[in-house]
C-alpha cells in the first residue's frame, strides 16, 4: 500500500535533488551553422508557399475604388467646399460611373472608405455609452457621452460623438438602367447586433440639437436593426478605414458600367478627409490586401537567401567549431 | 510558579524606593563611581522590589513588524523603491480623467507586486518570530520558593536567581554567584560573541561562593548597583551590596548572554540585564545591506528608461498640441470643451497630454522586475548555493550558506580577493615535515605545492605518497625510515643527528602540561612552530617532559645504549629570547657532565651570518636544502650550536647579568650582549615545518588566478611567514618580479631608536615614497610588454599605513593593481579594511574579502562581498559575512560556478525585461501617431495590466533559475570564462542598445504589419475589423513573440522552460477566451466582447499569427547566428567543444580536466622543475602576533593590548588555566 507512495516520494526527492544541484535534464541547443542554415531554409520553404497562396487570394479579389469627395462638389463650389457641404439647401446628389474591369462574382461588398478621419481619437472613442445602447433610456448615466449627452435635459439615444457623427452618404447602384439590389442586412458583426445594441431601444432626440453631426436614424427601428450605426460604432483602428455599406448580390460582368447615385452629405471637407467608394469581391482570406502576401514572400525569400549566403560562407570560410584557438587565453599564449 | 508570574501590588514600591535612597548613598562608598549619569539597582531574589523599576522582560523580538505595524511599515518599505513609487503615482494619475486607461491597468500589477513582496516579508518575519519564540521558550532553572523551577527564558526577570547547567547558554547577562568548581570559578565559551573557542574563566566573588544550593540561594539578598545597559562587551562596573558590605564587581563576574557554560557542572547567578538590554543584544547592529553592482547599474538603466519615457511623452504631447483643431468637427471641440482638448489653449493641452501619455506608457518601466529578481536570487541562494553538495564540507558537516541573497551575481564579477591567512589559507597547524641534518635531507612527504607541480607534469602522486601508517601525530607529519624508531643511530652522521635532536629538545620556551608520558603530554607554546619542533624531538626519541625555571628534563634514547632510555637533565643557564629583530633564539645549557653548549635556532639569514669558518661544504649544501624547502612552501629554521669554554661563558655572563639589570634600554643592551656570544656557531641542520594549508588551496588559487582574479593576502603575521605562505599557495614564485616594501630596514630602525614619533613618521613616509617610486619605475617597464614576468608586491603594515596616505595612494594603487599578487603583512584589522576600500573605491573594482576570525570582520564588511569561513572557529566573521563557506577551496565553486551563472542569468533576466517592456510599450507609442496624438490606448486595460505579471512573468524566472551555458565542471576547467563577468560583457551599454534595437524593430513589425494588413481587409464576409480586434491580434502576436524570444536566448532548455513558455501563451489564450466570451451584467466589457472568436473565425488571423512572430524574430535569429559565427563568446566556444558530451554527473568532466593541460601550463611546470640558480627565497618559521606578549605575560608583565588582541585567535591565547 505504501509502495507507490514511497516511490512517489523517491521520485520527488530525486527531482528536488536534481533541482538543487542544478542538474535538471535539459536540452542544450547549440546554434551551429547547420542549424542556422536548416532553420532559414525551413522558414523559406514555409513562407514562400504561404505567401504565394495568400497573394493569390488577394489577387483573386476584384476591387473598384472611386474617390468621389471632390468630384461630387460642383465646380463652382470647389473653392469653398465647407460652406457647400454645410448648406442644407443645396441638393447633394451626385452620379459616378464605375467600369467593371474584371468579372466580379457576387456577393460584392460595398465599402465607403474615409481617410484622415480619426475614429480612434481618444475623445471620440470614449464618447459613447455601451449600457445605454443596450438598455436605452432606462440607463441614465450618460456622462461618458460628453459632449453629445443631453438635449434639452433629455438624454439622447444613442448618445455620444460616435453616434452623432454617423456617416450619412448613401449610394444606389444602377446597371443598364436597372437598379442593382443592395443588401444592407448582415453588414455588422453578429455579436454586436445581438449583445451590444438593444432590441427594444429606439433612437430618441437624436440629431435634434443645435448642431447636427451626421446621419439620422429612424426612431421606429430599434438600435439592433440599425446596422449602419452598428458598423459605424465599431470604431476603426487607424485614421484611414473602410466600413461595409452593403452587398450587391448579383455578379458583375466585364465592361459593365455602373452608375452610382449618391448623396454626398457627409462633411469631410472641413478636415481634409477623403471619401471613397469601394466595390470589392472577397476571397477566403478577406478583401484585397497584398501586404500579407508580400510580407510572407519577403520573409521567405530573405530566409532562403540567408540560408544560401550562410551555406556559401560555411563552405568558403568554414569556422572550425569548438576551435580552441578562438579562446582568447589561447590566442595570447600563441602570440606570446 | 506561584506569585512570580504576576507581580502584584504597586504598593510595595514604597520600600523599594526608600531603599533606593539608601542605596545611592552606599554607592559612593564603593570603589567605582559609575560613569553613567544613572545606574540601576537590582534587588536580587526580590521581584516585588524590582517591579518598581519596570525593567524590561527577558523576551526578545528581532522581528521587523508586528500585526499592527506590518501593513503601514511594510508598505512604506515597498514604496521606498522608485519603481513602486512611480507606479503608485501613475495609478493615482490614472484615476483622473486625463488617463486613457482604467486605473486597474496600473493598479493590478502594482498590487500584485506589492502583495508578493509583502507575503515574502511576512514569511521572513514569521520565521524570525518563530526563531525568537524558540529562544524565548528555552527553559532555565529559576529559584522559586526554596527550589529550582523550570521556567521559560522569556519569563525571566531582572534580579532572579537562576541556575545554568553545563553546556547551557546563559539566558541573560548574569552576575556569577556560585559555581560547582572550586574557588567559584567557571569556564565559558564566548564563540557566539567574539568567535573565540578557547574557554574563558569567570570567577564569582568569594562572598557569594556558597549560594549554590537552592536552600542557601534563597537566603541571598543582595543589591547590585551597576551601570545602565550598554554595548561594551568587555567592561562592566558595579557593586554588590551584601550584608551592608559593598563589594566591587568587575567583568570577571559577569556571564553574558550568548555564551555557554563549559567544564562546570552548574553555576548560580543573578540576572542583571535582560532581553534587549543584554550586552549581546545591544551589540547586534544592523549590518548595512550591500547592493550589488549589477543592481546599481540597473538603476542607471531604469533611469535611462525614465528618460526615454519622458521624451516619448514629450514627443506625443507636442504632437497633440499641434494636432488638436476645431476642424475635426466630429470630435465636438466646441467652446466649452475641456482643457485637454481645447485648441485655443494648446500649451495646456501639451501639459495634460503629457500626463495622459505618462500613464499610457507606464509599462515601459518593468514593475515586476525587482520582484522577479528578488525571487530568482532568493531561490538561487537558498536552494542552489546553500544546498550545493560540492560546497558541503562533510567533516565539519557544514554546508555553504548565503546569508544574503543580494549579492549572487556580484560573485560572478569579482576581480580582487582579499584573503586572510591563518585559518583561511592555512589551518594554523604547524607540522614538522622535513629536515636537513648534516647535509642530508630527511622526510619523504610532498607538500601540496610540490604535488601540484608533479601533477601538472603528469606524475601520479598517489604512487609517490608513502604509506600513511607511519608515526603521525597532529604537528608531526614526518616519515623517513632512516630517522624514525631510533634508526638514526645507523646513519653515518648520527652525531649530527643527536645534536640536532637535542637542540630541538632544549632550545625552546615550551611548557609541558599534563601527564609526563609521551602519549599524554601536551605542549603549551607561544607559537605552534615551537610546539611542532618539540614534538618532533619527542618523536625522534628526545622526549622533553619537564621544565623548571633552571632545568629542562629530557628522556633520551642514546646511541650508546640501544633501546634504552635515560632521563637527562640540562641546566638552563641563559635564555636569549626571540624577538623580531634578532630572529633567533638561543639557550645556553650545561650538560650533566659539565659541557657548556649554546644552542641556537633562527632564520637562515641571521644564523649564516654568525657561523664560524670552516665546514663550507655543509653550509652550502644546507643552504641549497633551505632554498628547496622554501620554494616548496615550508617554513625553515636553521639550528646551530657552539661549545663554550667555561671562562668565556663566565665573562660573558657577567655582561649579560649587567645588561639584564640595567634600567635603560634593557632590550637593546640584551641584544647587544647576545651578539657577543652568538657567533662562531656550528651549523647542525635545518628544520622544515609545513604551515599546513587548507585542503586544495594552491590549486584553487591557481584556478582563480587563471580566471583573472587577483588575490591579495592580508595578514597580521610577519613578512617572512606571509611570503612563505604566499609561496606555498602559488601566489609568489621565483619567476615573478617581486617588490618588497618593508619597514624593517636598518635606516628605519635607526630612526626609530631615536624615538621621536614625528621624525619616525616623516622618515618612514619619505622612505616609503622612495621605495614606491623605485618599484613603480622598475615595474612600469613591464606594464606594456605582455611577455614580461608577472609582478608581485610585498608590503608591511607600517609602510602600508604611510602608503595609504592620500599623496602616495595613487602610486600604491598603480603599482599594486599591476601586480598579479600582493601580500600585506603585519596589518591591523583596520588596515585590512583600508586596503580593501582602496581597491574598491580607488580602482572601482569588485572586491571580495574572505576571512575566518574577528580580525577580518572589518575587511569583510568593507568589501563588496564578504565571505566568512564557517565550521571551525567562532561565528564573528560569519556573522558579518554575506556568504559563509567551510573551506577556502569552495570559493572556486562559489565564484566560478554559482557566481558566474548568477551573473549571466541576472543579466539575461534584466535584458529580457528591458526588451519585452520596451517592445510592448513601443507598439503603443507607434499607435499614438495614428490617433492624432490623443493618447488613446491600443490595448485593453487588462491586457496591459496582466502583460507583465501574468503573460510574461514566469518564463523569465525559469531562465533566471535554470539557464546553464556550460556544466559546472567545465566552468572550473576553463576558469578563463569567468573573465566575461569581470569585464561585464553581458551588461554593457552596447548590449542594452542591441536589445533596444531589437525591441524597436519588433514593435514596428507588431504595429505596422498588423495595421497594414487589416487596413483594407477583414473577416468574412466582407466585414471589417475595429480597433479592438486589431489590438487583440497585435497583443497575441506580442505575447507569442516575446515568449518565443525567451526560448531563443536560453542556453539550456529544461522541461520547465517549455512548460512556462507554453503555459504563458496558453494562459493568454484561456484568458482571452474567457474574457471575450463572458459578459456579466455587472461589468460589461463591450469593447472586447466576442473579439477573439471573430478573429479566430477568419483565416487571416492564423496567417498573421504565423507571419508576425517569425518576421519579428528573424532579425534576432540572424543576429544570433552571425554573432556566434563571427564573434563568438568564449563560453560558446567551450559549448561547442563539449557539445557531444553528456554532463549528467559532471564526474567525467572532472576526471578529464585533471589530465588535460594546455601548452602554457605544461611549459611553466617544466620550468618549475628546472634547478634554480639564485636564491630568492627560503622560508622562515617562528612567528605569531602574540608571541612576544606571551612571555611577557608569563613573567607577569602587563602588555598593552594591541588592536587585534581582542580578536586574537584561540590558538594563540595560551594563558595557562589555573588548576
Amino acid at each position: 500500500m505504501t509502495d507507490p507512495n514511497r516511490e512517489r516520494y523517491r521520485i520527488r526527492e530525486t527531482a528536488f535533488y536534481l533541482f538543487t544541484q542544478q542538474s535538471l535534464p535539459a536540452c542544450k541547443p547549440v546554434l551551429t551553422p547547420g542549424w542556422v542554415i536548416t532553420i532559414f531554409l525551413f522558414m523559406g520553404l514555409i513562407f514562400i508557399p504561404v505567401g504565394l497562396v495568400t497573394l493569390r487570394a488577394s489577387h483573386s479579389v476584384v476591387e473598384i475604388v472611386d474617390r468621389y469627395d471632390i468630384e461630387c462638389v460642383p465646380e463652382s463650389s470647389r473653392i469653398d467646399k465647407i460652406s457647400y457641404i454645410q448648406d442644407d439647401s443645396i441638393p447633394k446628389n451626385c452620379s459616378r460611373f464605375m467600369k467593371v474591369r474584371k468579372y466580379m462574382k457576387a456577393p460584392i461588398n460595398i465599402y465607403y472608405q474615409l481617410d484622415n478621419y480619426y475614429q480612434n481619437h481618444r475623445r471620440y472613442v470614449k464618447s459613447r455609452s455601451d449600457k445605454q445602447l443596450l438598455h436605452g433610456r432606462k440607463y441614465h448615466d450618460t456622462s461618458s457621452c460628453q459632449p453629445v449627452e443631453l438635449n434639452n435635459g433629455q438624454p439622447i439615444v444613442p448618445c455620444g460623438l460616435i453616434a452623432w457623427s454617423l456617416f450619412n452618404d448613401s449610394f444606389t447602384f444602377i446597371r443598364e438602367r436597372a437598379e442593382l439590389k443592395v443588401n444592407r442586412k448582415n453588414i455588422a458583426w453578429k455579436s454586436d447586433r445581438d449583445h451590444k445594441f438593444g432590441k427594444n431601444v429606439h433612437p430618441f432626440s437624436f440629431q435634434n440639437g443645435t448642431l447636427i453631426g451626421g446621419g439620422k436614424l429612424y426612431p421606429k427601428i430599434p438600435l439592433s436593426d440599425q446596422e449602419d450605426l452598428i458598423v459605424w460604432m465599431r470604431t476603426s483602428a487607424l485614421p484611414s478605414f473602410r466600413k461595409l455599406y452593403g452587398r450587391i448580390e448579383e455578379d458583375l460582368d466585364v465592361d459593365d458600367v455602373i452608375v452610382v447615385n449618391l448623396m454626398n452629405n457627409y462633411n469631410t471637407y472641413s478636415f481634409g478627409g477623403k471619401k471613397k467608394l469601394v466595390l470589392s469581391t472577397s476571397s477566403w482570406l478577406g478583401g484585397k490586401n497584398n501586404f500579407l502576401g508580400h510580407a510572407c514572400i519577403i520573409v521567405g525569400c530573405s530566409s532562403l537567401v540567408l540560408a544560401i549566403v550562410f551555406t556559401l560562407l560555411h563552405l568558403k570560410y568554414r569556422r572550425p567549431y569548438g576551435d580552441t584557438s578562438y579562446l582568447p587565453w589561447n590566442r595570447k599564449s600563441l602570440s606570446g | 510558579m506561584s506569585g512570580w508570574d504576576t507581580v502584584n501590588l504597586p504598593l510595595k514600591s514604597q520600600p523599594g524606593s526608600s531603599r533606593l535612597k539608601t542605596v545611592s548613598r552606599t554607592v559612593t562608598l564603593g570603589r567605582v563611581q559609575p560613569q553613567m549619569p544613572t545606574f540601576r539597582t537590582i534587588f536580587c531574589n526580590d521581584r516585588d522590589a524590582n517591579f518598581a523599576h519596570r525593567y524590561k522582560g527577558n523576551s526578545i523580538s528581532t522581528t521587523k513588524y508586528n500585526i499592527f505595524t506590518f501593513l503601514p511599515k511594510g508598505l512604506y518599505e515597498q514604496f521606498r523603491r522608485v519603481a513602486n513609487l512611480y507606479f503608485l503615482m501613475v495609478s493615482i494619475l490614472s484615476a483622473t480623467p486625463y488617463s486613457p486607461v482604467h486605473p486597474v491597468t496600473n493598479m493590478v500589477p502594482l498590487s500584485l507586486v506589492l502583495l508578493f513582496s509583502l507575503i515574502k516579508e511576512a514569511f521572513e518575519d514569521w520565521q524570525r518570530f518563530q526563531n525568537d519564540n524558540a529562544i524565548n521558550s528555552t527553559l532555565v532553572d529559576v529559584l522559586q520558593a526554596q527550589g529550582w523551577e523550570t521556567l521559560q527564558w522569556k519569563k525571566l526577570q531582572v534580579g532572579d536567581i537562576i541556575r545554568v547547567k553545563q553546556d547551557g547558554f546563559f539566558p541573560a547577562d548574569i552576575l556569577l554567584l556560585a559555581s560547582t568548581n572550586a574557588d567559584g570559578v567557571c569556564y565559558i565559551e564566548t564563540a557566539n560573541l567574539d568567535g573565540e573557542t578557547n574557554l574563558k574563566i569567570r570567577k564569582g566573588l568569594e562572598k557569594t561562593w556558597d549560594y549554590s544550593s537552592p536552600e542557601k540561594a534563597c537566603e541571598f539578598k543582595g543589591e547590585v548597583q551597576c551601570e545602565q545597559p550598554n554595548n561594551s562587551l568587555y567592561t562592566f562596573s558595579g557593586n554588590l551590596v551584601i550584608d551592608n558590605q559593598t563589594l566591587p564587581l568587575s567583568p570577571n563576574q559577569i556571564l553574558l548572554r550568548g555564551c555557554s557554560l563549559k567544564n562546570t557542572c552548574f553555576i548560580v547567578g543573578a540576572v542583571i540585564f535582560t532581553g534587549h538590554e543584554t550586552k549581546v543584544m545591544m551589540n547586534s547592529m544592523n549590518v548595512p545591506s550591500k547592493r550589488s553592482t549589477l543592481e546599481r547599474r540597473l538603476d542607471k538603466l531604469i533611469l535611462a528608461l525614465f528618460c526615454t519615457l519622458f521624451s516619448m511623452c514629450l514627443l506625443g504631447a507636442m504632437g497633440s498640441g499641434m494636432f488638436i483643431d476645431r476642424k475635426y468637427f466630429y470630435l465636438g471641440l466646441r467652446e466649452n470643451v475641456e482643457d485637454q482638448f481645447n485648441p485655443s489653449r494648446r500649451f495646456l493641452v501639451i501639459i495634460l497630454t503629457m500626463l495622459t501619455l505618462l500613464t499610457l506608457y507606464s509599462t515601459i518601466i518593468p514593475i515586476s522586475l525587482y520582484v522577479s529578481i528578488e525571487t530568482i536570487k532568493f531561490i538561487q541562494s537558498s536552494q542552489f548555493i546553500n544546498k550545493d553538495l560540492n560546497m558541503y564540507h562533510a567533516e565539519t558537516n557544514t554546508p555553504a550558506s548565503a546569508r544574503t541573497s543580494n549579492l549572487n551575481e556580484e560573485l560572478g564579477q569579482v576581480e580582487y580577493i582579499f584573503s586572510d591567512k591563518t585559518g583561511t589559507l592555512t589551518r594554523n597547524l604547524m607540522e614538522f615535515f622535513k629536515c636537513s641534518i648534516g647535509g642530508e635531507i630527511y622526510g619523504t612527504g610532498m607538500t601540496e605545492i610540490e604535488s601540484g607541480i608533479a601533477e601538472r607534469i603528469g606524475i601520479n602522486v598517489q604512487e609517490l605518497q608513502t604509506s600513511t601508517d607511519s608515526v603521525q601525530e597532529k604537528g608531526f607529519n614526518f616519515y623517513d625510515e632512516r630517522l624514525l624508531r631510533g634508526a638514526w643511530r645507523n646513519e653515518p652522521n648520527h652525531d649530527a643527528c643527536k645534536e640536532f635532536f637535542r637542540c630541538l629538545a632544549i632550545c625552546h620556551t615550551v611548557l609541558p602540561e599534563g601527564d609526563e608520558s609521551p602519549q599524554k603530554i601536551k605542549y603549551q607554546a607561544a607559537s605552534p612552530d615551537e610546539a611542532a619542533l618539540v614534538l618532533a624531538a619527542k618523536n625522534f626519541g628526545f622526549f622533553f617532559y619537564r621544565r623548571t625555571p633552571t632545568m629542562i628534563y629530557v628522556r633520551e634514547s642514546h646511541v650508546e645504549r640501544m633501546g634504552k632510555t635515560q632521563d637527562v637533565s640540562y641546566e638552563i643557564l641563559n635564555v636569549l629570547e626571540f624577538n623580531s629583530t634578532r630572529k633567533r633564539q638561543s639557550v645556553v645549557c650545561r650538560y650533566p657532565d659539565g659541557r657548556l653548549v649554546l644552542y641556537c635556532k633562527g632564520a637562515d639569514t641571521v644564523i649564516y651570518e654568525r657561523l664560524g669558518s670552516g665546514n663550507d661544504y655543509l653550509n652550502k649544501v644546507t643552504r641549497d636544502h633551505l632554498e628547496k624547502f622554501g620554494s616548496a612552501g615550508l617554513r625553515t629554521l636553521c639550528l646551530a650550536y657552539r661549545d663554550l669554554a667555561p671562562d668565556l661563558y663566565e665573562s660573558w655572563n657577567e655582561k649579560f647579568i649587567k645588561a639584564k639589570s640595567s634600567l635603560r634600554d634593557r632590550e637593546k643592551k640584551l641584544d647587544e650582549v647576545a651578539e657577543l656570544i652568538e657567533k662562531e656557531l656550528i651549523l647542525i641542520g635545518a628544520t622544515a615545518i609545513e604551515d599546513k594549508l587548507q585542503e586544495g588551496v594552491p590549486s584553487c588559487i591557481q584556478t582563480l588566478s587563471r580566471a583573472g582574479i587577483k588575490i591579495w593576502v592580508l595578514t597580521g603575521d610577519k613578512m617572512e611567514t606571509a611570503i612563505n605562505v604566499a609561496y606555498a599557495c602559488n601566489l609568489l614564485n621565483n619567476e615573478m618580479k617581486q617588490f618588497i616594501i618593508s619597514s624593517e630596514t636598518d635606516a628605519i630602525r635607526e630612526v626609530e631608536e631615536r624615538g621621536d614619533q614625528a621624525e619616525i613618521a616623516h622618515f618612514i613616509k619619505e622612505d616609503v615614497k622612495k621605495q614606491l617610486k623605485k618599484c613603480l619605475d622598475e615595474a612600469s617597464q613591464y606594464f606594456c610588454s605582455p611577455s614580461g614576468p608577472k609582478l608581485g608586491l610585498v608590503i608591511d603594515g607600517k609602510c602600508l599605513m604611510h602608503a595609504l596616505d592620500p599623496s602616495l595612494r595613487i602610486m600604491l594603487l598603480t603599482l599594486s593593481l599591476n601586480c598579479a599578487s600582493v601580500v600585506c603583512c603585519r596589518v591591523s584589522p583596520l588596515q585590512k579594511a583600508q586596503v580593501t576600500s582602496l581597491v574598491k573605491k580607488g580602482a572601482r573594482k569588485i572586491t571580495l574579502s574572505i576571512g575566518d576570525g574577528a580580525n577580518d570582520v572589518s575587511m569583510i564588511q568593507a568589501a563588496h562581498i564578504g565571505i566568512g569561513i564557517s565550521g571551525l572557529e567562532g561565528m564573528q566573521a560569519v556573522m558579518a559575512s554575506d556568504f559563509a563557506i567551510a573551506q577556502f577551496r569552495f570559493l572556486e565553486d562559489l565564484l566560478l560556478v554559482h557566481g558566474r551563472w548568477a551573473y549571466i542569468r541576472l543579466c539575461k533576466v534584466v535584458m529580457y525585461f528591458f526588451y519585452k517592456n520596451l517592445a510592448f510599450t513601443l507598439t503603443q507609442f507607434w499607435f499614438t501617431f495614428s490617433t492624432g496624438f490623443s493618447g488613446q490606448r491600443f490595448y485593453d486595460d487588462w491586457f496591459q495590466s496582466l502583460y507583465n505579471v501574468i503573460f510574461t512573468a514566469l518564463p523569465v524566472v525559469m531562465v533566471g533559475l535554470f539557464d546553464k551555458d556550460i556544466s559546472p565542471s567545465l566552468s572550473k576547467k576553463y576558469p578563463e570564462l569567468y573573465k566575461e563577468g569581470v569585464k561585464n560583457m553581458f551588461f554593457k551599454w552596447r548590449v542594452v542598445v542591441l536589445w533596444a534595437f531589437f525591441a524597436v524593430y519588433q514593435s514596428l513589425v507588431f504595429f505596422y504589419f498588423i495595421s497594414a494588413s487589416t487596413s483594407t481587409s477583414g473577416g468574412r464576409p466582407g466585414k471589417m475589423f475595429g480597433l479592438w480586434d486589431v489590438s487583440t491580434m497585435a497583443f497575441t502576436c506580442v505575447v507569442v513573440t516575446v515568449n518565443l524570444r525567451l526560448l531563443m536566448m536560453c542556453n539550456s532548455i529544461t522541461r520547465w522552460h517549455c512548460i512556462s513558455v507554453g503555459g504563458s501563451i496558453l494562459v493568454w489564450f484561456v484568458f482571452i477566451f474567457l474574457y471575450c466570451g463572458v459578459m456579466t451584467p455587472l461589468d460589461r466589457n463591450d469593447n472586447m466582447y466576442w473579439v477573439i472568436y471573430i478573429l479566430m473565425g477568419t483565416p487571416y488571423f492564423y496567417v498573421t499569427l504565423l507571419l508576425v512572430p517569425v518576421a519579428a524574430l528573424l532579425v534576432d535569429f540572424l543576429f544570433l547566428g552571425v554573432q556566434r559565427w563571427f564573434f563568438p563568446y568564449d563560453y560558446q566556444i567551450v559549448q561547442e567543444m563539449h557539445k557531444d558530451e553528456i554532463h549528467g554527473t559532471g564526474l567525467s568532466g572532472l576526471l578529464e580536466s585533471k589530465h588535460e593541460h594546455t601548452a602554457e601550463v605544461a611549459r611553466s611546470s617544466e620550468i618549475s622543475r628546472l634547478p634554480r640558480e639564485v636564491s630568492k627565497h627560503s622560508g622562515f618559521a617562528f612567528d605569531s602576533p602574540g608571541y612576544e606578549s606571551f612571555f611577557a605575560s608569563q613573567f607577569g608583565k602587563y602588555v598593552p593590548p594591541k588592536a587585534w588582541d581582542v580578536a586574537r585567535r584561540a590558538s594563540m591565547k595560551s594563558k595557562a588555566k589555573p588548576k
